[in-house]
């Protein structure tokens, strides 16, 4: 949940201009929290008086043209995406988490479209691929609250394709009905979270479309127990704050309410919910314990004949044998149905290390850098050419009053650094801060949210590559060459000692 | 509800006819082909000559299919087609023929369908150019020398630009936002806002580069991402990397017993595309090992014990309790008495007035045995 606050942080101090109608809206919600940089001069203004809007920062060219500009913010919209927190931080990756639905009737409000029931399924669909995705060997169950109960849809589980199906066949066929009861979902999660393993994460995830609950009992005592039992809830509003979330979000949380957001629209409901899908920060006060897993590591079988597999009681020619009981599964990762041996692929443990060893941010390029390059390393699509700073057909793009903290966001060096004169217009070009390879703004997203390795550094020497192997102690060092990312780490590092990482303030960088 | 909202339209999609981009990745590592023609009679030239007719052959399917060739060359990856752009295309072992050679080169070539030819002379001339750039120090200085995840990095971003139109694959999901996929193709576009597909083919003869190993999964993952099968055809030195690669993307694996008749292989295993595939049954490689090997030393088992924390993977516990990789003292204490009866741990004096009030001697008896006497 983090994330929705970082990339508020990141869009308000950084030098990319507000988009529109998202954007305005967006600090205006956010004024409440005051960390929103008012303007100097204005101390007494409010804060709807401030209205950015979105035409005023777009200048013509000399051509009459806008297509510099266009380009600029578009970039600087993926790019918000897209910068985060690359400190390497012990996160839980093995989670279980309970994924609460609302089914009420608040649900059949149409602000959202089609409705809030259809679009919190089908986003509560692609919440499930993608977990599983990212936690390969986490776990998930979900709960619906229909008509003043809790309605179990899945159980405790690591299959997707489990999940999806109950997702179809109960969640889909049920028309929202009644009130919504916060305490008998979360005791439900409760409880099925009871059981779960102290190596790994307890979570829960509620969608909450009502603005009341209609509970049996004092919602605080469930929320005390909830506590109690080191589980952190994260909750996605979809109409307004509710008091009785902030204050269970924050108690379960050590204090932090960037776990409960507010939808603005369609687009920030699933970038919330798709936020909890990365593994939460580990706090060094002791949520979890580390521990040694016991794991098999099946190989895979091709039979002549049919036969029946443990898990689903299909009929099937091949699977996978567990390496202790000999039973055979159909599906991988998976716990043995028969001696209960955490059965996994190792492609499964390596799919989450890249939560543990983040690609670095990667640093726009200065024109007076951009010669270098005709076209992304890549993927072979052609950057602009050079501009004189001089030339006539440049566009201005206005500064926006809050660039003076421009630099947070690691590009400083770049089109922002020159206060006085008018900026440049993009140079479309991005640079591993490693390999000095220059990237366009697409393979630079590719590569940060699905490669996670930088495609220039691999095809570098051996012994370059050696260099970054040894990956987690040294890091920091190797960093520290680099003075953004070293204020980062040092933060990140100080952060960690005095054992309070919030993540809604570790990307606050002031460099 | 639904009816009046029309929601149904959502679902319903016909399958888009889309074009396949190929992307052959070749190891050019000229000591390792070297090695191969000695033990298989397989040179290089010959090798690239019948790959040119399997791309050929892709590109012959349908107009609009299209094909790249990354070379993985001892000292990273090299788009050979398309070339970079803003390059002399010329081919420099051309260089120093006269304009008549030229022109009776050009009209043997006349006849030959445009875009075979133009594939062929861009990778043929980036292909001279790569190892005229290379020394022969170079090669010696890199025997194995292999940057796979780096020729795969590149290949997946090239498909990620050309049949995404770089969205990453990730449909944005909200309803409403349709438009904005319907763009750069020319309208064809299905679901996840895929305008052509794609498969990439692997022709490895080095052998698999270990320190690699995270980045080459992590490639996997992103090409089952994209639902970008990985094919691989392997001519010398069996790999694991790259038949997980396979495996784990649905792609063809394939050890040529005979080499020299590559192009059959290429032709009959690797030719079909996605929807031909779904009606074959592909000569992949069925029993594909998945066993893991720990960090500790490098044993490969079948049952090993996880840190936590880092997801290292060791053969037995490691010493003291603390992991190797991430230096976080772990507990180990579950796995101690592995095979004996679990005890109820004692129970925690919350209630002091509730435990105070019970027998004295129950509840010490019950903290003070650890395990059972048997």
């Amino acid at each position: 949940m983090a994330d929705s606050d970082e990339d508020f942080v990141l869009s308000s101090s950084g030098d990319d201009r507000p988009k529109g109608r998202g954007g305005a809206r967006r600090s205006t919600r956010k004024s409440k929290r005051a960390d929103g940089a008012p303007a100097p001069g204005a101390t007494k203004r409010e804060k709807w008086e401030d209205i950015q809007r979105s035409w005023d920062n777009v200048v013509e060219g000399a051509d009459g043209s806008i297509a510099g500009t266009v380009i600029g913010l578009l970039e600087a919209t993926k790019r918000k995406r897209l910068l985060r927190d690359t400190t390497p931080i012990q996160r839980g990756i093995i989670r279980h988490l309970v994924l609460i639905l609302d089914l009420s009737s608040a649900m059949l409000e149409k602000d959202l479209r089609p409705t809030r029931f259809l679009l919190t399924l089908r986003f509560a669909r692609d919440f499930v691929t993608e977990f599983f995705e990212q936690n390969p060997i986490s776990q998930l169950s979900i709960i619906g609250m229909h008509d003043g109960l809790a309605l179990r849809i899945s159980d405790m589980g690591g299959n997707p394709a489990d999940h999806l199906t109950a997702l179809q066949e109960k969640a889909f066929t049920v028309e929202p009905k009644g009130a919504s009861s916060l305490q008998n979902a979360l005791e439900m999660g409760r409880a099925e979270l009871f059981h779960t393993p102290t190596h790994g994460t307890r979570e829960v995830l509620l969608i909450f479309g009502a603005l009341s609950s209609s509970d049996p009992g004092d919602i605080h005592d469930t929320i005390n127990s909830l506590v109690e039992d080191k589980i952190q809830v994260r909750i996605v509003g979809l109409a307004a704050q509710v008091a009785v979330c902030r204050e269970l979000v924050m108690k379960t949380n050590d204090g932090d309410d960037s776990g409960y957001g507010v939808i603005l629209d369609e687009g920030h409901y699933r970038e919330l919910m798709m936020a909890a899908t990365t593994p939460p920060v580990t706090k060094t006060e002791e949520k979890s314990v580390p521990s040694l897993l016991m794991m098999g590591f099946p190989s895979r079988i091709v039979e002549k004949h049919e036969s029946f597999c443990a898990c689903h009681s299909n009929l099937t020619k091949g699977g996978y044998v567990c390496p202790r009981c000999t039973a055979k599964v159909c599906f991988l990762p998976t716990e043995c149905p028969c001696c209960g041996l955490t059965l996994v692929l190792s492609t499964h443990l390596a799919r989450s290390y890249h939560h543990l060893f983040p690609l670095k941010n990667w640093v726009e390029v200065p024109w007076s850098e951009a010669h270098n390059s005709t076209h992304c390393w890549s993927c072979q699509a052609g950057f602009p050419i050079n501009q004189a700073p001089t030339s006539p057909t440049k566009l201005k793009i206005k500064l926006s009053s809050n660039l003076a903290s421009g630099a947070s966001n690691g590009t400083g060096a770049a089109t922002a650094g020159k206060n006085q004169q008018p900026p440049l217009p993009p140079t479309q070009r991005y640079a591993c801060t490693d390999c000095k390879t220059h990237f366009c703004i697409d393979c630079d997203i590719f590569a940060h949210e699905s490669l996670h390795f930088c495609p220039g550094c691999q095809s570098l020497t051996e012994d370059r590559i050696k260099a970054r192997a040894n990956m987690w102690p040294q890091i920091t060092e190797e960093e520290s060459r680099d003075a953004t990312m070293g204020t980062q780490v040092a933060e990140a590092t100080r952060m960690m000692e005095n054992s309070k990482i919030a993540p809604g303030t570790s990307m606050e960088v002031d460099s | 509800m639904d009816k009046v909202d029309g929601t149904e339209h959502y679902n319903f999609k016909a399958p888009a006819d889309l074009a396949t981009l190929q992307v052959i990745i070749l190891d050019t590592n000229p000591l390792a082909w070297a090695k191969l023609e000695k033990s298989s009679s397989l040179s290089f030239p010959s090798a690239l000559s019948q790959l040119l007719i399997f791309a050929n052959a892709h590109l012959a399917f349908s107009q609009s299919n299209r094909c790249a060739v990354i070379a993985n060359h001892i000292d990273g990856a090299h788009f050979l087609s398309p070339a970079d752009p803003g390059i002399d295309p010329r081919d420099p072992g051309e260089a120093d023929l006269t304009p008549e050679e030229l022109k009776e080169i050009a009209q043997q070539n006349a006849s030959k369908y445009r875009v075979f030819r133009l594939l062929e002379d861009e990778v043929r001339a980036s292909y001279r150019r790569l190892i005229m750039g290379t020394t022969p120090a170079a090669v010696m200085a890199s025997p194995n020398g292999s940057s796979m995840a780096g020729a795969l990095g590149a290949a997946l971003s090239y498909i990620n630009r050309i049949c995404f139109g770089g969205t990453g694959g990730r449909s944005t999901g909200v309803p409403g936002d349709e438009k904005s996929k319907v763009t750069s193709a020319g309208g064809k576009v299905d679901d996840t806002g895929r305008t052509m597909h794609a498969k990439i083919l692997v022709v490895s003869v080095t052998p698999d580069p270990a320190n690699q190993y995270i980045p080459v999964m992590n490639s996997i993952f992103a090409s089952q991402r994209l639902k970008v099968p990985i094919d691989v055809c392997k001519l010398q030195n069996a790999t694991v990397f790259l038949q997980q690669a396979a495996d784990a993307t649905g792609g063809v694996y394939m050890e040529p017993e005979h080499p020299q008749g590559l192009l059959q292989y290429l032709m009959v295993g690797f030719l079909p595309d996605h929807l031909a595939r779904r009606s074959l049954i592909l000569p992949t490689k069925v029993d594909v090992d998945f066993r893991a090997a720990c960090f500790c030393h490098k044993k490969v088992m079948d049952i090993g014990f996880v840190c936590s924390i880092c997801l290292s993977i060791f053969c037995d516990p490691p010493e003291g309790a603390v992991c190797s990789t991430c230096q976080v003292k772990l507990d180990v204490t579950s796995l101690e008495n592995l095979g004996k009866p679990v005890v109820l741990p004692a129970k925690k004096k919350k209630k002091k007035k509730a435990i105070d009030s019970l027998p004295e001697s129950g509840v010490a008896s019950a903290a003070d045995s650890p395990a059972p006497a048997d």
